[in-house]
């Protein structure tokens, strides 16, 4: 740096020098003039446009341009870019890293694939030789967090985790072990490297999608699917698209393209944002709605189609549960045995009612209780008859004559609410606006939205998913190109599901658990959240709708969590309910160890750190539901340090455990809850065996397990085709998927886009819900208690964090990948190096607060120092901290998530129908409360103001 | 200026072929994966740490070095009149720049510092500082991205600054380059650089600039192949075409000559660039009332200072068939734009039979 100084503070680098001085004194100054021709090789040049003559001098740029060998691979980070590339080695190290480039195109009249990847990616190389990176076996030696360590031996280092793991094993606390790592997608190899092991361990696998607060709780609820989007190059076959919410231009950098081509393609492109955001300046108009109020938004637009008859009435009768008939006096559907329909159903109490052309009362085809299960494809959902929409009469029902009105009706009520001048008021859009936007997309031949994080924060997300999912069921958009709510937050699908499943979970006994009600859970929120919640909590795990770990035992005792394993994220860091997690949870683990190429915040508040191999370091797959191919990490480089792959260090453990088990003698716990014992003399063994073939010792090694996975799923190795895709295919280019597995909801088909949902609507398979029909009315006693039968706009929680008068908002930003990056030098040198808030400038005036201050953004949890940065395109009243900055990075090492308290929606912790649950039931990353964040509130003012 | 013999397009005498660049900036998303793919592949160390030879700045705003728009270079006179006298200029300043910040990883991580995270130095300006923040007011701010590389001037007053002429334009495609053994460290050519795209190395005591990838073009790799320059092959929503612009059958000929829809990033500082821009629209401002109302977001006089005054022509026909491609109607600029076609996108080898 010194020389930087001397540009400055010598003075020679001052503009005024120059000025200053004339040309004959600079250049006597240093010893140089024009007529010293005597220098070695200084000729007078004639024209140096054109005709220089001393070009030898280039060779110093060409032999920069030079590499030893090129290898193919990826990043482990949950951003659903999944891009391939080429990382150069040069001299023994990673030198650089560029997009490969090489994604088979799939169909010549959308943009083409390439080149996937982004700024982050492009400079991966840092990590692998950063300061940050772990090299040994760290042992903690001051407190959690203090940064101080001893180096240990790998084998000191898996000694001491084996037998804290056998001892609890054998206690019966096996349950007390939590493994959490998230998205498969983004390297299932190194996921299932320490599922593996906790799964046989008998431990707790945990959710992340729905924690994360990336599950829209309204696809499972409305469509009964996690979710099922459009690859992103379907976006360029939509004549209309509304970014809602979703700031693609951010948070989808290699997939931007497809949304800013299909501007010129001749699409329209609506922005839904509250800010004027990076996404908002590249759409054709941008609406601003107040934050929190989407779902006023959507249900006005509602209002505006279904007045003006512009919605498609073939789809609503076919495919909605639209002519279904409620009963007026208890809310809940009429079934089909309470009118002596489907009498030969298997439950004609689960079976639902229509009324035809004629004034008859029809079972509706593909009711669950006419059915096989959640999924039948054998049954459908067709009509034979024409259903009325509109219903509201009275039927004589066993215990007499009882009012009924079919679900269509019940909506119009709804939204009848939902005039011009209320949504006005509520949002804030202009009338005209959003009742012509609505037209606009009711009339376009194919109109999608995309949908994101912006939206699904909230607390009443389910609320504004099911809003805004109603405007594409309305208007029949869903299961063509271009069409359909496009929920991309987090990379939660893997398309090799079965391989990976099978790798992740060998015993088939899976003790998953959501993780926002285990985090909240042992962090205290039942006695630090409303009577009614805290209720519902209780009961929602009373009557085993969602599981806690560890169980409570026979006796009423519920043990804590002893032990955690993180590996692939950084769960301390980004634990909404930041305070009470470090506060009440963490002092309950008595061991918690960090997998990781960087010291996170996770691995800094750790006991032991254990130096994992880098992206660059490793075989591994990477799948993305934003495309349809595969592709892999191979090592470019061996691991640096003492560092091993993920496999090799769970591999490791395993074989650890085994020996030790087998010194001390322990005998096989036999599981509480599984028919199956916990045997650890044989875990190494079972870790390593393909327990599909059964060859012993197959799996040692992550690409056999790369291998393992495309050979046993069906996207990859189809079993009605000779065709499939080896692990060798994927490294001489990125393969696209063969078929889709039964997870997904139509086929891939070659030389289009994927687009889901056709096996509903094009193939008239029941979906997934109660009624086999996209599901807007939801009578459970929960939804019908709290109002929320229907879509319905409600307020949010009023003081979330305390009474204070700025929103809280934490977006996904441009130059991390959630933690991954935020401490990257490279990164930070193109922000302000540190954390900083986006401040509308009014706000800032009124609390004297100029840009680049440093500032106390507070509430009743926390107080956090943080640069201010004006932000104009800000909304009044809106404090924007984009997340994932590092506890380090923060002088007191509270982070962007102590300003969060715990909190959570009841109608996220049901199962539906109550008793059996094929709609709604617990499955990790499909159906569990989530981690919302965005009803938060605070206020700012200088650092070392008035509270001090 | 000379007439090329195989084209129409005037490129500067002595050259036979001028690399050009357009960019979109509608395209533009701000990532900087440009901005990395060129910093990791040239200025990574020695001195030129602090450097930025692709950046990408919010506009409106001070850019990168701060304020340079305001720094003088280029050449006097009037547009069209011949470029003989230069215009005075400043060399900014390394806080200007901003300084590549060192940070203490080691010690919190692994030292047991309870320090946050920090630039060692302190912080007070950088290369993007005053990224997304723009101009304007809630709800009617504005701001867009525009990515800056050397234009590789037809009329470099760079090259006429050196007194030892250490700068020249190559022959065979016009990229402009400091002679890395004859530069001296002057740095008149910091300051006569309008753009300020020439930086000043404190280590070699040379000055160093965008050199257009050039052993990317001419295939200099252990592979042998051809790439465009990094930051147009490294950048996701590939906004960058790449070519010559002599080159009448390329894209860059048709939106620079023909639809004239491709301009230079302040052509009155004379330097005729051959980088070129698409100018960025907007979504319309809005009422009070939150209706969306047909008026202009960026003020068009603005985008007349960055772009001259071709740029209400080159808008009107950016939108013109933009509503003819809604209609349905073939338009062969809104396929210009579009990335469906890789082969169009770079067109380096047209001229490898020339010699």
């Amino acid at each position: 740096m010194s020389d930087h100084n001397e540009l400055t503070d010598g003075g020679i680098g001052r503009r005024d020098f120059v000025k200053g001085l004339g040309v004959a004194s600079l250049l006597g100054a240093t010893g140089l003039s024009f007529a010293d021709n005597g220098m070695t090789g200084l000729q007078p040049v004639d024209d140096p446009i054109g005709n220089y003559p001393y070009r030898e001098w280039e060779d110093l740029y060409r032999d920069e341009w030079d590499w030893d060998s090129i290898s193919r691979s990826t990043h482990s980070v949950n951003c659903t870019g999944s891009c391939s590339w080429n990382v150069f080695v040069k001299d023994g190290q990673v030198w650089r890293e560029e997009q490969a480039g090489d994604y088979p195109t799939f169909d010549d009249s959308l943009p083409d694939p390439n080149p996937r990847g982004c700024q982050k990616g492009a400079c991966y190389t840092d990590y692998v030789n950063a300061d940050q990176r772990v090299l040994h076996p760290l042992r903690r030696t001051g407190e959690r967090g203090s940064g101080q360590w001893e180096r240990i031996s790998w084998d000191e280092a898996l000694t001491e985790i084996a037998d804290h793991v056998i001892d609890e094993v054998q206690a019966g606390r096996y349950d007390a072990i939590s493994g959490f790592t998230p998205i498969p997608a983004m390297s299932p190899v190194s996921f299932a490297s320490g599922s593996r092991l906790v799964n046989l361990l008998g431990g707790v696998s945990h959710s992340f999608y729905d924690w994360y607060s990336d599950l829209p709780p309204g696809q499972p609820i409305t469509w009964g699917s996690q979710t099922d989007n459009a690859e992103s190059a379907d976006w360029h076959n939509a004549d209309y698209i509304i970014a809602w919410g979703s700031n693609i231009n951010v948070t989808r950098i290699p997939d931007a393209k497809y949304f800013l081509d299909a501007g010129y393609e001749g699409a329209k492109r609506v922005g839904i944002f509250t800010d004027y955001s990076q996404t908002a300046i590249h759409t054709d108009e941008w609406l601003a709605p107040n934050g929190g109020t989407d779902t006023a938004l959507a249900l006005g637009m509602a209002q505006t189609i279904v007045d003006e008859g512009l919605y498609d009435e073939a789809h609503l009768k076919e495919q909605t549960d639209m002519p279904l008939l409620v009963r007026e006096d208890t809310g809940k559907f009429l079934r089909a045995s309470e009118v002596g329909l489907a009498p030969d159903a298997d439950e004609p109490e689960k079976v639902f009612v229509m009324v035809d052309a004629d004034g008859n009362l029809r079972a509706a085809p593909g009711s669950l209780g006419d059915r096989d299960g959640q999924h039948d494809a054998s049954a459908s959902i067709q009509l034979d008859f024409d259903p009325q929409l509109a219903v509201e009469r009275s039927v004589d029902a066993e215990g007499g004559t009882v009012e009924v009105r079919s679900v269509w009706a019940n909506l119009q009520d709804e939204l009848s609410q939902y005039t011009p001048e209320f949504v006005h008021e509520e949002t804030g859009v202009g009338e005209n606006t959003y009742q012509r936007i609505a037209r606009e997309f009711a009339e376009a031949d194919a109109a999608k939205i995309i949908h994101g994080k912006g939206v699904n924060d909230w607390y009443h997300n389910d609320l504004g998913n099911r809003a805004i999912q109603l405007l594409v069921t309305l208007t029949g958009n869903l299961g063509d190109p271009g069409t359909g709510v496009d929920h991309y937050v987090g990379q939660e699908k893997i398309w090799t599901f079965h391989g990976w499943q099978v790798l992740s979970f060998p015993t088939g006994s899976v003790r998953g658990v959501p993780t926002t009600l285990w985090t909240y859970f042992h962090a205290g929120i039942l006695n630090n959240t409303d009577p009614d919640t805290a209720a519902k909590i209780r009961e929602s795990i009373e009557k085993g709708w969602m599981p806690v770990y560890p169980s409570e035992r026979e006796d009423g005792f519920r043990p804590d969590p002893s032990t955690m394993f993180v590996w692939r994220g950084n769960y301390f860091n980004q634990a909404k309910g930041n305070v009470a997690v470090e506060e009440q949870l963490w002092p309950k683990l008595d061991l918690v160890v960090d997998i990781n190429f960087r010291m996170d915040s996770t691995a800094l508040y750790s006991d032991i750190v254990l130096p994992a191999a880098s992206h660059y370091e490793k075989y591994d797959l990477s799948e993305t539901d934003m495309h349809t191919y595969v592709h892999p990490f191979t090592p470019a480089v061996e691991p640096l340090g003492e560092a091993k792959t993920d496999w090799a260090i769970f591999r490791d453990l395993a074989e650890k455990i085994q020996e030790r088990a087998r010194e001390r003698g322990v005998q096989p716990v036999q599981d509480r809850k599984f028919d199956r014992t916990i045997d650890l003399t044989t875990i190494y063994d079972d870790f390593v065996r393909d327990w599909e073939t059964g060859e012993e010792g197959a799996l040692a090694e992550d690409r056999a397990a790369a291998e393992f996975i495309l050979e046993h799923s069906e996207e990859s190795n189809p079993s009605d085709s000779d065709e499939r895709i080896t692990f060798e295919d994927t490294v001489e280019q990125p393969q696209r998927l063969l078929e889709a597995g039964d997870h997904w909801t139509s086929e891939i088909k070659d030389g289009e886009a994927y687009v889901p949902w056709q096996n509903y609507v094009h193939d008239k398979e029941p979906w997934p819900t109660f009624t086999g029909r996209q599901q807007y009315y939801i009578d459970h006693d929960w939804f019908l208690e709290l109002g929320e039968e229907l879509p319905t706009h409600k307020e949010g929680p009023a003081s979330t964090g305390g009474s204070y008068p700025l929103s809280y908002n934490t977006p996904h930003g441009r130059w991390s990948i959630h933690s991954t990056w935020r401490d990257d030098p490279k990164m930070l040198r193109l922000q302000r190096g540190e954390p900083v808030v986006y401040l509308n400038p009014a706000d800032a005036e009124e609390r004297g607060i100029e840009d680049g201050d440093t500032v106390e953004v507070y509430n009743d949890l926390a107080s956090i120092e943080v640069q201010a940065k004006i932000y104009p395109s800000g909304e009044p009243g809106t404090l924007r901290q984009f997340f994932a900055w590092e506890k380090f990075q923060y002088p007191d090492r509270d982070n962007f998530n102590s300003l969060v308290p715990m909190y959570m929606k009841p109608t996220q912790l049901v199962q539906y129908p109550e008793d059996t649950g094929e709609h709604l039931h617990f499955f990790p990353n499909y159906w569990g409360p989530t981690g919302v964040n965005s009803d938060v509130n605070v206020d700012v003012r200088p650092a070392g103001g008035d509270s001090e | 200026m000379s007439t090329n013999e195989d084209t129409n397009i005037n490129v500067a005498d002595g050259i036979d072929h001028q690399v050009a660049m357009v960019m979109d900036l509608n395209k533009c998303i701000g990532c900087q994966t440009c901005t990395i793919a060129c910093k990791n592949l040239w200025t990574e160390g020695g001195g030129t740490e602090y450097m930025y030879w692709n950046n990408v700045e919010t506009k409106p705003g001070e850019g990168y070095p701060r304020g340079w728009e305001e720094s003088g270079g280029g050449w006097q006179g009037e547009q069209g009149e011949a470029h003989t006298d230069r215009q005075p200029g400043d060399i900014p300043s390394q806080e200007d720049y901003g300084r590549p910040w060192e940070f203490n990883h080691s010690e919190i991580m692994y030292e047991g510092s309870d320090e946050p995270l920090r630039p060692r130095e302190g912080a007070e300006w950088g290369p993007n500082w005053d990224e997304d923040q723009g101009a304007g007011e809630y709800p009617n701010s504005y701001y867009f991205y525009l990515p800056r590389i050397c234009n590789h001037c037809t009329h470099p007053s760079c090259v006429e600054a050196c007194p030892r002429q250490a700068l020249y334009k190559r022959e065979e495609d016009g990229i402009v380059l400091v002679d890395q053994e004859r530069c001296r460290g002057y740095r008149y050519c910091v300051e006569g650089c309008p753009y300020k795209k020439v930086y000043y190395n404190t280590v070699s005591k040379k000055s160093e600039k965008c050199i257009f990838c050039y052993p990317r073009l001419e295939g200099e790799g252990p592979d042998g192949q051809t790439y465009a320059p990094a930051c147009a092959e490294e950048c996701p929503p590939q906004l960058r075409l790449v070519g010559f612009l002599d080159d009448e059958d390329g894209p860059i000929y048709k939106l620079v000559e023909e639809y004239e829809v491709a301009l230079p990033l302040h052509p009155e500082f004379r330097t005729q660039p051959n980088v070129y821009y698409i100018p960025p629209y907007a979504p319309g401002q809005h009422t009070e009332d939150g209706e969306s109302v047909d008026v202009d977001r960026i003020p068009r006089e603005y985008l007349r200072e960055l772009f001259g005054d071709g740029v209400d022509e080159a808008l009107n026909t950016i939108e013109r068939e933009r509503q003819r491609a809604r209609q349905g109607a073939e338009s062969e600029l809104m396929e210009l734009l579009q990335h469906k076609n890789p082969a169009k996108q770079y067109r380096l080898g047209v001229f490898n039979d020339d010699d």
